[in-house]
């Protein structure tokens, strides 16, 4: 991997990485700050702000930023997560000034109208209907995320509340921008068909004139791991009754997270994997079972979601996942599966390297929550060292019933 | 370095360089004396290789086993990967898996897909596998019985989706003779039916060397990738390939407005259009245009209108599906139940507004500039890359269409968008297909024409 990355004055870190066989070039710039960094009033902030950073700065009005951007053949988006608010654009990469430009003068100062609020507030309350309230399972995360958390800002969907969405004000906006949008809060990766020492040049000159904000004070993390499980059914209008079990794990970059990422292979990759071949293939009790594990900066959260055949109980399915689950911690498991899932590993971490912008993505990502961007690099290591006695001893720590958030979603009748 | 930051005027963009031009990755073809079609495409950057057999048939030949053979083409693709004569599906699952591979199958209207990628080193061993899984599938009656349960359920937790919901009421209702009616996985009636004898009916009808394309991307040599594929497919026997059958062309002749209840609803999932034309229409370019301007990107008059002037909905496209034989051209977006009207009121004015004015310059230049700008982008994984050329084999594109994207997109004129909007748009004779609840839709809708509820949406 070619990558070279410098640090400006005002704290802003870039990372870039050549690659010249398109023309093409992908920037990413994450700023640290997620929906946890809300207030418990305010939540959806963080994502509505989002929305709003496509919709005027102090050089660009409304709706300028994308229409110039698709003007030149470029093409932008943004995500926002529990920790992070990731920016995306691509351009040719003779266009890279340009692109340093558009982003940067979002940093020089808040540019949106009252207008722009108003209609990004509606866009944004369709998207979560259309992404969470209108769709199967949907509520899972709202259901969820308060009986994981009790005290820290993962208690609510990152999307927020359908009430706090629509009392927030474009002051509020205004505020959120003014504490995290600096950039000694961000990280900018740029990856393409580029030159280092004059693409150091641009962001020098677009960037460096921004001032530093002041050092942001961090809300203590105070949620722990849970030590009763907390069950709850929920009647919707589904089809086919469905059980989702979420335990916390540890945070993400850490030894038992990597831990914990062989035994979700285990669980889930391919139709060989526990899940699918005991559940979906020889008792066909589900139609989908799977697990994921979603990472986080302070806690991470393993998914299990289990969707029933039409005719079977959700106690059916509890009952066949807990046995999986038992004969794992009880050492029942061997070391070619191990293997078996250190290869899935081996093949899927190609993948991150595979497109300029998800690259881009993950080397902000990875320098924002673990300060340096090896361990994108050197993840795979990780995985050597780790064998069947600790995944034995990880599935016994952190997969206890007691430990867990229970719900079943059952139809209507 | 010094910057004098105080002086960057930043209140106009910088004057930037045209993009560089970018020419079609080399890649190398062949074919063998069975009518196989080979292509193979060297990228050594990661030390993965994959291999994509795709087989000329699909949903679209469902109708040559009968009205209430929907799904069978589906079902049998799905079938592939479940073991041979020589290793059943949980072993084919096991070794695949083992070595961090993964391999899949499955179907759309005009074309078939098998697929496996893999580390570099274990390619060859797992290429022989699926190569087995392609020409000899067991398709053992348990297999059957098990896809099908599976298959069921899946159709009875779509009845959940809005999208669903509101696509089979839009295809059933544009294509009224042609399979594109149909859905891929089929209906539960049409696919509770099938057995082992239907399966391996259609696998030997349509699964045959000369309908079979190749294509072997990444790390490894073409003479290698060609020497593979030899000694495996070199003895399948060559058989005449069955001709499809062409359906009459249907026409819409007036505005019909589709209603179909989901259960629950808090949105309307809208998707409204009319019949489109084949793949190999020589108006394939200021069409892609003209749709880019009207509702295929970000700045497109549909996104800004619904979404960046009026907040009804996350987002609006507009699309066309070019199949081999015919195809469609609709919009779609989700907008809040008691939105629905406003929504597509909006839609069709845009519709009439294109088909009836010309574009402006700006307009068409924005469209150009993004169009060839971001067209490298897709040329960025060999993946991709792949899929590109076995298109062109697919739909039977003129060979140099790759090399010319740029050329022809930059020649269409304002001339060229008013008349294939004129011509291709029927915004007066559309079908608008809803789901939601269905009272708030009837109530609204009958302003444009008579609801027609549909019932029974799973066995359209």
């Amino acid at each position: 991997m070619d990558i070279k990355e410098f640090e400006l004055p005002n704290g802003m870190k870039v990372i870039m990485s050549k690659r010249s066989e398109l023309p093409i070039m992908s920037m990413n710039m994450t700023f640290y700050v997620g929906s946890k960094d809300e207030e418990e009033n305010k939540t959806g902030i963080a994502h509505l702000l989002e929305h709003l950073m496509f919709e005027g700065s102090p050089n660009t009005g409304k709706g300028e930023f994308d229409e110039i951007l698709n003007n030149n053949g470029g093409d932008s988006n943004a995500y926002t997560s529990w920790d992070m608010t990731g920016y995306y654009l691509v351009l040719p990469s003779t266009k890279l000034e340009l692109g340093l430009w558009l982003d940067s003068d979002r940093l020089t100062g808040f540019g949106i109208s009252e207008e722009s609020f108003k209609v990004q507030q509606s866009v944004v309350l369709e998207e979560k209907l259309q992404t969470q309230d209108n769709v199967p399972y949907g509520s899972l995360e709202e259901e969820s995320s308060g009986r994981l958390f009790k005290t820290s800002g993962y208690r609510w969907p990152v999307i927020g509340f359908k009430d706090n969405i629509e009392n927030l004000k474009l002051s509020d906006a205004e505020d959120f921008f003014n504490r995290f949008y600096k950039p000694n809060n961000a990280v900018l990766s740029i990856v393409g068909d580029i030159d280092y020492s004059e693409t150091e040049k641009l962001v020098t000159k677009y960037y460096g004139g921004i001032e530093r904000g002041e050092k942001i004070p961090r809300k203590k993390f105070t949620d722990g791991y849970l030590i009763k499980e907390n069950s709850s059914t929920i009647i919707s209008d589904v089809q086919l009754p469905g059980k989702f079990m979420f335990y916390l794990i540890p945070k993400i970059g850490s030894r038992e997270y990597y831990e914990m990422q062989i035994l979700n292979k285990i669980f889930t990759a391919g139709e060989s994997s526990k899940l699918y071949n005991e559940m979906v293939y020889n008792s066909q009790m589900a139609n989908e079972a799977e697990s994921m594990i979603y990472g986080m900066e302070h806690i991470s959260i393993f998914f299990v979601n289990l969707i029933a055949r039409k005719g079977v109980k959700v106690e059916e399915l509890e009952m066949k996942f807990d046995d999986i689950l038992e004969r794992i911690k009880n050492g029942n498991i061997s070391d070619e599966e191990i293997q078996k899932a250190k290869n899935k590993l081996e093949t899927g971490y190609f993948a991150k390297f595979s497109s300029s912008v998800f690259l881009s993505e993950k080397l902000s990502e990875y320098k924002t929550l673990f300060g340096n961007y090896e361990s994108l690099i050197n993840e795979i290591n990780m995985y050597e060292s780790i064998n069947r006695n600790n995944i034995i001893n990880i599935s016994n720590k952190y997969l206890n019933k007691n430990q867990r958030v229970n719900l079943s979603y059952l139809p209507k009748e | 370095m010094s910057v004098d930051y105080a002086n960057l005027d930043r209140s106009k963009p910088p004057v930037v360089m045209k993009s560089k031009d970018v020419k079609f990755p080399a890649y190398f073809e062949d074919k063998l004396h069975n009518g196989i079609k080979v292509f193979v495409i060297e990228d050594d950057k990661l030390p993965l290789i994959s291999v994509k057999f795709v087989i000329k048939t699909g949903t679209y030949d469902d109708l040559a086993f009968g009205e209430d053979s929907s799904g069978l083409a589906s079902l049998t693709s799905d079938l592939l990967v479940k073991g041979t004569d020589k290793m059943n599906a949980v072993e084919v699952a096991e070794i695949i898996d083992f070595h961090g591979a993964s391999i899949s199958g499955g179907c759309e209207y005009d074309a078939t897909y098998l697929s496996l990628t893999s580390l570099k080193k274990y390619f060859t061993g797992l290429f022989d596998i699926v190569s087995d899984l392609l020409m000899n599938p067991a398709f053992l009656d348990e297999e059957v019985e098990r896809e099908k349960q599976q298959i069921a359920n899946s159709l009875l937790s779509c009845l959940d989706e809005g999208s669903f919901l509101a696509e089979r009421g839009f295809k059933k209702n544009v294509y009224e003779n042609s399979p594109y009616k149909l859905n891929i996985e089929g209906k539960i009636s049409s696919v509770n039916i099938f057995q082992r004898k239907n399966i391996k009916e259609f696998f030997d009808k349509f699964y045959l060397p000369g309908n079979l394309i190749i294509a072997i991307v990444g790390d490894i040599k073409s003479s290698d990738a060609i020497s593979l594929i030899k000694s495996k497919f070199d003895g399948w026997k060559k058989k005449s390939v069955y001709d499809r059958t062409i359906y009459k062309k249907d026409s819409l002749t007036k505005t019909k407005v589709f209603a179909i209840e989901k259960k629950g609803a808090v949105q309307s999932e809208v998707l409204l259009g009319h019949l489109g034309f084949d793949r190999k229409n020589p108006d394939y370019f200021p069409v892609v245009a003209m749709n880019t301007l009207l509702g295929g990107y970000f700045t497109s008059r549909i996104n800004k209108n619904l979404r960046e002037i009026n907040g009804y909905t996350y987002g609006a496209r507009s699309y066309f599906n070019f199949r081999k034989h015919s195809g469609d051209f609709c919009v779609e977006t989700s907008v809040e139940n008691s939105l629905t009207y406003n929504a597509i009121k909006e839609i069709i004015s845009e519709l009439d507004k294109i088909k009836n004015e010309y574009v402006t310059v700006e307009e068409l230049e924005s469209v150009k500039n993004y169009l060839t700008g971001s067209y490298p982008l897709q040329l960025e994984t060999p993946n991709a890359i792949a899929n590109k050329i076995i298109n062109l084999e697919l739909y039977g594109i003129e060979k140099d269409f790759y090399d010319t994207f740029i050329s022809k997109i930059n020649a269409v004129t304002l001339e060229d968008i008013r008349n294939v909007s004129e011509k291709y748009l029927h915004p007066g004779n559309l079908v608008i297909s809803i789901a939601g609840k269905v009272e708030i839709i009837k109530e609204t809708m009958e302003q444009i024409a008579q609801v027609d509820v549909l019932n029974n949406i799973e066995e359209l």
